[in-house]
């Protein structure tokens, strides 16, 4: 394959005298998911705030489907089909789960994807469907529990139909069986197909999360990142058994 | 004949079923109608001007709520675009003799493109620096009146401009449809999917950005629209004043439309519309004791505030109706089942 779907080169990122990014440089195929782990303070918000456009990075390239992304505008980005969830969710409170959802069924891409999603309130009750709180479609979303705004996110995630879906910590705060739960539902939107009104591309992942015996389950490559720096990429069998990644994330005893 | 008999069986259902099960629609229709019929029982000219100007800052605190209330833009000058229109309306109108069918057009025109321009430096900022930042624009307007007297008349203002027309009576039906007519538009225009859009850029503008929403066109589209229903105030306001003076643009007048707006109650259209409708009355009413005025005034307005703090006309509505807890469908107070999904109310 001539180009990379996903290609970041080089990626340089510093609050202040905090380098939060220094000198990332990875690729990823079309139907892969990839785990994003490391300490806390390490960058893996802030790698997916760079790819999302929310912040600007000081030098480096980002480069999604043979395009640079760089320096877009986050809606522009959302619109060619990158969508992401926020670690500390950021639902519109005020406004009932489903209208969360309609929002994002109003933007351009959700739009322009054929006549028979013109009908944005049964394409997000369809999202609601997915993620597994259509029955609180109408409630407030400032009522609903962690477990909920965490579906909540992802709903909203969804219904832009992304090809890349980038994740924040989609298991914080989840029970154990809501998070088999939610891995499950994670492998369903991977694999692609209808759910309802609702198309799944079937998107390429980036995953970031501390749960790592679930992570595990479902991703295909790991990537650790530790002070902003690239330190280990490989299947995660090996990335666990890495010295390395041992001493920065896993500490003394291991897993 | 049947088929005539039939849609207007169809229209009186509809009309039962939607309109006269919930006091709110019923509140709503009795307003619009006492309205339009008020002349038949009183021409009192005094009362009709009264009137006039009370549908004029109805559309003009309507606009404000489109674009403070809605998009959560606060805007601490709003009487820009009331006094741009007016200005522009008027200075047409006495210099170039342009009849007012056009002038008023033209000068909501002005006040949209003067959205557009404080619009766009507006759109980085945020909260009290963007309240700080929209007071002072209308400051700054004010100063370039007053620096150039001879095309804007200084303090005097803009005088002789045309009448709205010759009556008092037509006047008075002039505003007050053109006010039900804007309100309407403003309204559907909130209730639609864009009304979705604009709360959610209230809420929380970043996630609005990473749903692949062009935040930055839709406020500049509130921006643009709140300046139109607020020059169209501004425009009739000129012509009903037949006089322009820099009292469009005072800092006054920029604050009396967020207190009329916040004792009605914001993001609703109709709030501010209510308590345009109850305090401009009854600030003349309290001309009778000119010596508490104010002071009376504002007790009322801090009371409401104090014991309803979302605005009257929701404390009213909450009062009155209750919302089915399973279907979310309003209903009246007193049903013990909801009108619609039969669950329990309490």
């Amino acid at each position: 394959m001539a180009e990379q779907f996903l290609e970041i080169r080089n990626l340089n990122k510093s609050f202040g005298g905090l380098l939060a990014s220094n000198d990332v440089s990875l690729t990823m195929h079309r139907r892969e998911i990839v785990g994003l782990i490391g300490p806390n303070g390490a960058g893996k918000t802030t790698l997916l705030r760079l790819i999302m456009g929310i912040l600007r990075p000081d030098s480096g390239a980002i480069h999604y489907k043979g395009k640079d992304i760089c320096g877009r505008k986050t809606w522009d980005i959302v619109n060619m089909g990158i969508a992401s969830t926020f670690q500390n969710m950021r639902p519109f409170r005020r406004l009932p789960i489903i209208a969360n959802v309609m929002v994002s069924c109003l933007s351009p891409r959700a739009m322009t994807r054929g006549e028979w999603v013109k009908r944005v309130e049964a394409k997000a009750m369809d999202a609601l469907e997915f993620a597994g709180i259509s029955d609180m479609a109408l409630e407030k979303a400032s009522t609903l529990s962690q477990g909920d705004l965490k579906r909540l996110e992802i709903a909203r995630a969804i219904a832009t139909e992304p090809e890349l879906l980038l994740l924040d910590e989609p298991f914080g705060g989840l029970s154990p069986a809501e998070t088999d739960l939610m891995a499950k539902s994670i492998k369903r939107l991977h694999k692609g197909g209808r759910f309802g009104r609702l198309h799944s591309e079937g998107p390429a992942m980036i995953i970031v999360e501390h749960k790592l015996q679930q992570l595990m389950k479902i991703v295909d490559r790991i990537i650790v990142l530790n002070f902003g720096t690239l330190i280990a990429d490989g299947a995660p069998d090996e990335v666990v058994k890495n010295p390395e990644v041992i001493e920065a994330y896993f500490g003394e005893g291991g897993i | 004949m049947g088929l005539i008999w039939f849609q207007i069986k169809r229209v009186f259902t509809l009309f039962r079923s939607e309109v006269l099960v919930l006091p709110s629609r019923v509140a709503v229709l009795i307003f619009v109608a006492a309205l339009v019929l008020l002349p038949l029982f009183s021409q009192d000219p005094y009362l009709l001007r009264i009137l006039i100007l009370t549908s004029v800052f109805a559309i003009f605190a309507a606009s404000w709520d489109l674009l403070s209330g809605f998009t959560g833009q606060m805007n601490f000058g709003h009487a820009l675009f009331f006094g741009v229109a007016a200005y522009t309306s008027g200075l047409i109108n006495v210099h170039f003799k342009i009849p007012h069918f056009f002038t008023i057009p033209i000068g909501a025109l002005a006040a949209v493109l003067t959205g557009l321009i404080i619009g766009i430096p507006c759109l980085r900022l945020r909260h009290t620096y963007l309240a700080l930042t929209t007071l002072a624009f209308p400051l700054i307007l004010m100063g370039v009146v007053f620096a150039i007297p001879d095309v804007t008349g200084g303090e005097l203002g803009v005088s002789g401009l045309d009448r709205l027309s010759g009556s008092r009576l037509r006047d008075y039906y002039i505003t007050t449809i053109l006010m039900l007519l804007l309100s309407f538009t403003m309204w559907k225009i909130t209730d639609s999917k864009t009304g979705i859009i604009l709360h959610a850029i209230r809420e929380d503008e970043l996630a609005c950005r990473t749903a692949g929403i062009n935040t930055t066109r839709y406020k500049l589209m509130a921006f643009c629209l709140s300046g139109f229903f607020a020059g169209i105030a501004g425009g009739l306001y000129a012509h009903i004043m037949r006089t322009v003076g820099p009292s469009t643009l005072e800092v006054s007048m920029s604050f009396q439309v967020i207190i009329w707006s916040i004792f009605g109650g914001v993001a609703s259209i109709y709030g501010p519309i209510a308590g345009v409708f109850i305090l401009f009355p009854l600030a003349e009413v309290l001309r009778v004791v000119p010596e508490w005025r104010m002071l009376i005034f504002a007790l009322l307005v801090l009371l409401t505030l104090l014991f309803m703090p979302e605005g009257i006309i929701p404390w009213i509505r909450d009062k009155i109706e209750k919302q089915c807890p399973r279907c979310k469908i309003r209903s009246v107070a007193i049903r013990k089942t909801c009108r619609v999904c039969t669950a329990d109310l309490d």
